[in-house]
């Protein structure tokens, strides 16, 4: 029996960038696989507002980082030959604002990248990577980069 | 709306009472933030409701600096513990200028401390409650029934049944002496009609009078609405 490609169906995918290089490396895989499904890439960048604020203040500095983090992704998108949709987002916890914009688009697959931090001399995986994981309804595909030396 | 110009409200305590309170709040369109210590059931309200919990010692200023208390219009005070209850409002008052407090108050032991406390603007206490709605529900008590209190000026409104033996039945308001301020407002008689008294209006066994009254003068206005006429000795 010839198994079937797990990939086929993921046609809408998520992708919560960050800037940091695994995040880039995730935006790539999702584009290849959306490309080949015919499918759509969202890369979100969330940005988390301190309860001490109001959740619509505004905040230029985080916003045009924000900013420059998605024009980023689009930059990895078209080296792919691929074009993705960016969306900035405010929320007070960056996991919680990633399933329900998952859950809203109704996506099949959510692809993150995470690096591998030990900060404690054991690896630790993040509040928001455990919270994706846990929560979101979706496949969730995790790109865990290589232990730096 | 915008978010700004919504009401923050902060709830200390995610049991059941702070869970429904705040998804009720959630409902309708106020910004929430529950503050819960148990790491489990913080967990529970998120996954229900979202992200509007904050995992900490409601009583502890640096849990408030974090979850903006400075910001809220509003702080309700309703874990299981009274104590806590108490300190959360008083830091929510103190040190973060927070415009209203409400206590959740668990042991109605505590309710007349609590009222005693500028930190605590209301209390709230199911067990005075429904003592409460059982003397309102008996025949005839030989108590006040305090309906409701008006903060700030330190009055309260409360109902009296007069006693058939009462010094005041057939005898017009104008010749009660009631306590300092002390004023009845409505005299509701047998047939059901309210009437806003004036001063030649007669009370009449059974009438129910709804009256204004200083806290601490509430034994006296019982005394004068519902203590038989003085034995007179000749």
């Amino acid at each position: 029996m010839a198994t079937t490609d797990p990939t086929a169906g993921f046609r809408t995918i998520l992708v919560p960038v960050d800037g940091s290089p695994a995040s880039m490396d995730a935006v790539a895989l999702a584009c290849n696989i959306a490309r080949k499904n015919k499918g759509k890439v969202y890369a979100v960048h969330v940005i988390e507002v301190k309860r001490s604020l109001p959740l619509d203040a505004d905040l230029s500095d985080e916003a045009s980082s924000g900013e420059g983090v998605l024009v980023q992704a689009e930059k990895v998108a078209q080296e792919h030959d691929f074009k993705i949709e960016g969306e900035l987002l405010q929320a007070r916890e960056a996991g919680h604002a990633i399933v329900d914009e998952a859950m809203e688009r109704g996506v099949d697959l959510i692809v993150m990248g995470a690096e591998h931090k030990a900060p404690l001399g054991e690896y630790q995986m993040g509040r928001l990577t455990q919270y994706v994981v846990r929560a979101a309804p979706c496949s969730v595909w995790l790109w865990r980069h290589p232990v730096h030396e | 709306m915008t978010s700004s110009a919504r009401m923050y409200i902060i709830i200390v305590g995610g049991g059941k009472v702070g869970f429904h309170l705040a998804k009720e709040l959630v409902e309708a369109n106020y910004e929430v933030l529950v503050i819960e210590q148990d790491p489990e059931q913080a967990r529970a309200i998120a996954d229900d409701l979202g992200d509007i919990v904050l995992e900490g010692d409601g009583c502890e200023a640096s849990v408030h600096e974090k979850a903006g208390t400075r910001r809220a219009n509003m702080l309700l005070a309703v874990t299981g513990d009274d104590e806590d209850n108490m300190v959360a409002c008083q830091v929510a008052k103190q040190l973060f200028n927070v415009e209203r407090t409400v206590a959740r108050i668990n042991n109605p032991k505590n309710e007349a401390f609590f009222r005693m406390l500028d930190e605590v603007d209301t209390t709230v206490s199911a067990t005075s409650a429904i003592m409460a709605h059982i003397e309102q529900g008996l025949p005839t008590t030989h108590h006040l029934i305090q309906l409701l209190e008006l903060k700030g000026s330190g009055l309260e409104l409360v109902e009296v049944r007069i006693p058939e033996d009462s010094r005041v039945v057939g005898a017009p308001i104008k010749s009660i002496l009631l306590p300092y301020q002390s004023m009845i407002c409505l005299v509701v008689g047998n047939d059901g009609q309210p009437k806003v008294p004036s001063p030649d209006t007669i009370i009449h066994a059974d009438d129910e009078v709804i009256a204004v009254t200083l806290h601490e003068s509430e034994e006296q206005l019982r005394e004068a609405l519902m203590s038989p006429p003085p034995v007179r000795s000749f």
